[in-house]
């Protein structure tokens, strides 16, 4: 008698696959393990074994290592796929490296954005990675769908993956003598990506662990703007300045917890959200506040 | 059915050949006892050709001359050298974690002391005699790159990559040929040259991230970051290759990439010394 066919759901990816290999076809998550979920309801990212295998189409993708992972890529003729230069590791002969139009330069140019994407045809291998240790996170885009992704997270994506950004409309401007400083906690733009017609596949590296977690409608958290990486387009932002009480011990320190506050980036739902464990702090001087965005405000 | 006892006078010698480094074990051991290589494990080769420098067991001990060597951690690993009397190893100093006390040291005399602080080179190289322990480790996430050089090889080394050698490796560097090559080769203008002549020697690096190493055939290509560099075959050539990127507005920008052309191997690190475009 035949065995009952199982399938399998991925759970980070949401395909579903026989089951049969050890590993996601779509995104190369080990698929025999059970999810890591903390008891707040942050999900770790699957485990990956080193030299997955991806499939796309008729070309497919290898990550390797563990540290510093690498993803390379083994085109075939008719494929592209999309990059920031500086993220290029190493390349075949073979393969031709074009830069990719982008629209709204000059504000890219101006929020420090990389104002040049580069485009690599097959067929052939071109591999990329970062410079930091960390994760790297394949994501299947499916006909449909979105995904917002905070700036210089992006390391490569499949040519039916299209790319957009906006306005993040999180801001906070200090004065500093007559000069307005403007800061922008998560940057000024954040990355969209979309699949117009046909599903792609999106890698981002983020540095060291990967938590993700879905929110549910109008449920709040409060994150450090720089350890955000991904959010569903439902998941909307905000700033939230928090200032601890001063809890005595002199006019030293009650001066000094005054002018402390905590800056914070409240997520609410519905939508998925991920963060990333090692951040770069963010640059707040605690000089008083001029101007922001939609704000929340918290004095203990 | 009767078994025939083995007769050791005849039956030829086993020995288990590393991939990593052609060293000759016991068919019994688990780690190579001259790069430390886990013996019973599989190489990790991408289908490009790439293959993953071995992941070393943390606390795998190997041997160079009468001296050993063992591994402690795995994100920043440490090489801790238990020198023999007669043994020595040279570093830049900066990579020496801790030693003991009674281990002496001195200066390596190099020549060109100038020419190399003004690239940017380590102008002083110093070296610790045995008896005695001394531990070196590198100030970032990556792996141990263990290569022992067997005599007559020559092997090149991006400036500032390597962690120590042993004495029996004559040390030297090398400058990068071409202003081309200096301006845009992410290189800078030297490399470090170790070369064995009759005796085997140990070299350690250490590479950011991960480290891939390829062997070329004569006359094949291939194309990396500068900034990923970490070693070759001296036989192995290296040149710059101009990648222009051009846009109707912007003018476009061009980037400088390496490439490597084969016979030999060519070893790469993950996390990249990044070179900015011009």
């Amino acid at each position: 008698m035949q065995p009952a066919a199982r399938s399998y759901t991925c759970n980070w990816c949401g395909t579903v696959s026989d089951g049969v290999s050890l590993t996601c076809p779509a995104c190369g998550a080990t698929i025999n393990i059970a999810a890591i979920v903390t008891p707040t309801g942050w999900t770790e990212v699957p485990g990956r074994k080193d030299m997955t295998h991806i499939q796309l189409g008729k070309s497919s993708m290898q990550i390797e290592g563990l540290y510093v992972p690498v993803a390379d890529f083994n085109l075939a003729a008719e494929d592209s796929v999309y990059f920031t230069h500086h993220v290029l590791l190493w390349k075949e002969n073979s393969v031709n490296i074009t830069m990719m139009p982008m629209k709204g330069g000059w504000k890219r140019a101006f929020s420090g954005m990389p104002i040049f994407m580069t485009q690599a045809k097959g067929p052939g291998h071109i591999a990329f990675s970062r410079d930091n240790p960390g994760e790297l996170l394949a994501i299947p885009i499916q006909p449909g769908h979105a995904l917002d992704v905070r700036e210089h997270m992006f390391l490569a994506a499949t040519s039916h993956v299209a790319y957009d950004f906006f306005n993040t409309n999180i801001w906070f401007s200090t004065k500093n003598g007559d000069d307005t400083e403007y800061h922008y906690p998560i940057g000024n733009f954040m990355d969209r990506f979309t699949a117009p017609q046909q599903p792609g596949l999106l890698l981002i590296h983020a540095s060291g662990n990967v938590y993700v977690r879905q929110l549910a409608p109008g449920q709040s958290i409060l994150i450090k703007p720089t350890a955000l990486i991904f959010k569903d387009p439902s998941v909307s932002m905000q700033l939230h300045f928090e200032h601890p009480a001063s809890g005595g011990g002199g006019f030293f320190s009650m001066l000094t917890s005054f002018a402390l506050r905590y800056l914070w980036l409240r997520i609410t739902g519905p939508g998925r959200v991920a963060i990333q464990s090692a951040f770069e702090p963010v640059e707040d001087s605690g000089a008083s506040i001029y101007g922001h965005s939609p704000a929340t405000d918290q004095r203990w | 059915m009767s078994v025939i006892p083995p007769n050791p006078a005849a039956a030829p010698i086993e020995r288990l050949k590393c991939g990593w480094c052609q060293g000759l074990n016991l068919p019994t051991a688990l780690s190579c006892q001259f790069c430390g290589a886990p013996l019973n494990l599989k190489d990790v080769v991408s289908e490009s050709g790439w293959r993953e420098a071995p992941r070393l067991k943390d606390m795998v001990e190997f041997h160079f001359s009468k001296s050993t060597c063992q591994v402690e951690g795995e994100i920043v690993p440490v090489a801790e050298i238990n020198l023999a009397q007669g043994d020595s190893v040279y570093f830049e100093h900066h990579v020496m974690l801790w030693k003991d006390q009674n281990v002496p040291m001195q200066v390596m005399q190099l020549p060109g002391g100038m020419k190399r602080m003004l690239a940017g080179m380590p102008f002083i190289i110093s070296v610790a005699s045995g008896p005695g322990r001394v531990a070196f480790s590198r100030d970032a996430t990556g792996e141990l790159v263990v290569l022992p050089l067997h005599p007559g090889m020559e092997m090149d080394v991006r400036e500032h990559a390597f962690l120590l050698a042993s004495n029996n490796i004559a040390y030297s560097y090398l400058r990068i040929k071409g202003l081309r090559n200096i301006l845009f080769g992410g290189q800078g203008m030297f490399m470090d040259r170790f070369v064995t002549t009759n005796n085997s020697g140990l070299l350690l690096l250490h590479g950011y991230g991960n480290v891939f190493e390829r062997v070329l055939k004569p006359g094949e290509s291939i194309i990396i970051e500068p900034g990923a560099f970490l070693y070759k075959d001296s036989t192995v050539q290296m040149n710059v290759q101009m990648q222009q990127l051009t846009t109707g507005l912007f003018g476009g920008t061009a980037m400088s990439l390496a490439q490597m052309v084969g016979p030999g191997r060519v070893g790469i690190q993950s996390m990249y010394v990044h070179h900015s475009t011009d």
